[in-house]
């Protein structure tokens, strides 16, 4: 029985993939980026004593903008656009603006002010109190989206698979489009109605503030939506069973919950982890939904994330469709020798 | 219609260094019933998705209904597959629902005996009843040529029958039907045979035409399970019948003295050959043939 199990699990290239990729990617993941504590946070410093205090401020403020004529207004823009982490207003007093939205960061930069006594006064926007769940909401949105879009779809695609149906659809007079349009639009619609659903009861159990635009929100979810979709076609055409479709889905799954930003900080991981971070759709989603529920930011700061996200779902989605069209137009297909031989000799007795 | 329903000109289905399909050539007429009989993994299965374009060959032509094979000529082919193609979480009337909704065409008449089944999950449909439904969703756009993949398989005699009976109504309409099968008790119902063996066209005609010259004999013997052993062990082409002995192709001579050696007492008469051992007789021949290009 033993030696069995052996055989049939060394045959089975997934759970192989799954029994030895998983191990390494928790080892990677817990060993480089499980660090909640952000060693240096961007900061800028505006207002007529900027050159002194920037000049003051410890190594773990990493002052990337000094403006002497730059106003509070001017600090919270470059806040609200997610530039710097902390800016210091530096006129008769210093005050130090933190984003709370950016939870990890802000922590450390409350706590280094601290320790820089009365001199600094601290106003944290965004969150307040920093609270885990107002961070956390908006990213969990993102992961919703990604559950249905890769498990939940490429399950439905598998089963048309397995259930011999899929070649039956190929048979009739319907385009390869149509048939994906109306495999994915359920979905589309049902994981549209999941983010509303979960955001309405994050701000109404939670508190969570949506400071931004509704329809900035919607355009970021919806491109996202089909990066996720995309995956979730792709895993079917790669997948003959619900069961292998899962696993594979499972591998596209785990680093986006562990290397996104969502749980780990982006800025506290080793950078040969953190690179990971920034292939992932969800670590842009994270950006864009914390950035516009938070901070209220628009597409005019948030639209490099907005330009990722539509190059992954047109790269993502282009190729999966394209794969899945070949198990419905096979008759596209290139074959490698002549196409029209012509000769009637042969087999036939 | 008139001319030729379906055509295969010399195609082969390579995988990588396995021929699934070895350079077969067959015709379907319009009201025609052809049977492509062979064994499992003969290769009629993939034969048959390459005659619907669902699979390209890697050689050869197909012709359905005056040209390659594409969507537009598949509007006009009714396909059963071998597992029935009807969504199983889906009630009868849904799965027709879908089908004529994407063939534009009416819904069908359901027969009395499916109209119970009318909202039922086909999951829950007896396996007969499924097929039944199958046929209908397949039928329901008046298709002028039908494929049919095992068509009778898990089904009983009952159920056999009036499937048969429907597709025999769908050839005196001038349809033609390609029907796989390994049952040879349906080889009978075809107006024209296909043999396939590894892949290969090994014979086409009537019943009789595949059987040909082919020679039988029964052995009676106390213990059929030693002596279908002796024979296997001997490479005679035997089959076992239930719990009949039979062997084809081989002298009753060469049978005794086997069985002899094997201490087993028997008695062996000529008997008229039937298809599958004429199947037997080719497959093997089929093998050696293999074999040899191989070595």
């Amino acid at each position: 029985m033993i030696v069995k199990e052996f055989r049939e699990l060394v045959r089975d290239r997934r759970t192989v993939g799954l029994l030895v990729g998983l191990p390494l990617i928790l080892l990677v993941v817990f060993g480089y980026a499980a660090n909640f504590y952000v060693d240096h946070v961007h900061a800028a410093v505006v207002g007529p004593q900027a050159e002194q205090v920037a000049a003051a401020l410890p190594d773990f403020f990493d002052v990337t903008t000094v403006d002497p004529a730059g106003t509070e207004q001017h600090a919270r823009d470059l806040l609200r656009d997610n530039r710097v982490d902390v800016a210091f207003v530096a006129d008769t007093d210093v005050t130090a603006l933190v984003d709370g939205s950016n939870l990890f960061a802000a922590q450390s930069i409350v706590g280094a002010l601290n320790g820089m006594g009365d001199t600094v006064s601290t106003e944290v926007l965004y969150n307040p109190d920093l609270t885990t769940s107002w961070v956390m909401i908006p990213a969990i949105i993102g992961l919703i989206l990604t559950f249905i879009g890769t498990i939940v779809t490429s399950i439905g695609l598998v089963r048309e698979r397995e259930a011999g149906t899929l070649e039956q659809l190929a048979v009739m007079p319907i385009k390869p489009s149509t048939v994906i349009l109306g495999k994915i639009t359920p979905y589309f619609i049902v994981a549209s109605i999941d983010m509303v659903v979960v955001t309405v009861l994050g701000m109404l159990l939670f508190d969570v503030p949506f400071n931004g635009n509704v329809l900035t929100f919607a355009l970021g979810a919806a491109i996202f939506l089909f990066v996720v979709l995309g995956i979730g076609v792709f895993i079917s055409t790669i997948s003959q069973t619900a069961g292998q479709a899962i696993q594979t889905a499972f591998f596209f799954l785990l680093p986006q919950i562990l290397l996104s930003g969502m749980i780990f900080p982006l800025d506290a991981m080793a950078p040969g982890v953190r690179w990971i971070g920034y292939l992932l759709p969800l670590t842009y989603f994270t950006m864009i939904s914390q950035g516009v529920m938070l901070r209220g930011a628009g597409i005019d700061s948030l639209w490099p994330a907005f330009l990722v996200l539509a190059v992954m779902a047109t790269v993502v989605f282009t190729a999966a469709t394209l794969r899945f069209r070949r198990d419905l137009a096979p008759e596209r297909r290139p074959r490698r020798r002549g196409t029209h031989a012509g000769a009637t000799s042969g087999g036939a007795a | 219609m008139t001319g030729v329903a379906l055509e295969a000109h010399a195609v082969t289905r390579r995988f990588g260094a396995f021929t699934a399909v070895d350079t077969v050539s067959l015709q379907v007429s319009p009201g025609e019933v052809v049977g492509l009989l062979g064994a499992n993994g003969a290769g009629k299965t993939t034969l048959m998705r390459m005659l619907l374009g669902l699979l390209p060959a890697s050689e050869g032509r197909v012709d359905m209904l005056g040209g390659p094979p594409n969507r537009e000529r598949r509007r006009r082919v009714g396909y059963v597959p071998q597992n029935l193609g009807l969504y199983r979480d889906m009630t009868l009337a849904e799965n027709l629902d879908f089908v004529c909704g994407t063939y534009g065409t009416p819904l069908p008449a359901v027969p009395a005996e499916l109209v119970r089944y009318a909202d039922v999950l086909v999951a829950a449909m007896p396996l007969g009843a499924q097929r039944q439904a199958a046929f209908l969703a397949a039928l329901s756009h008046g298709p002028e040529l039908v494929l049919l993949d095992e068509p009778t398989s898990g089904v009983d005699a009952l159920a056999r029958a009036a499937l048969w009976d429907t597709i025999r109504a769908q050839s005196d309409a001038g349809v033609g039907v390609l029907v796989t099968t390994h049952y040879m008790q349906e080889a009978q119902q075809c107006d024209r045979l296909l043999l396939m063996a590894r892949g290969r066209l090994v014979g086409q005609g009537s019943e009789a035409d595949l059987i040909g010259d082919t020679r039988a004999l029964a052995v009676r013997t106390d213990d059929w399970a030693a002596t279908f052993a002796a024979l296997n062990a001997a490479q005679v082409p035997v089959i076992l019948d239930g719990r009949a002995v039979r062997v084809a192709d081989t002298d009753a001579d060469d049978v005794r003295r086997i069985l002899e050696q094997a201490g087993l007492a028997a008695t062996v008469t000529a008997v008229p050959a039937t298809i599958e051992e004429r199947m037997l007789v080719l497959a093997r021949g089929a093998d050696r043939d293999g074999a040899r290009s191989v070595s």
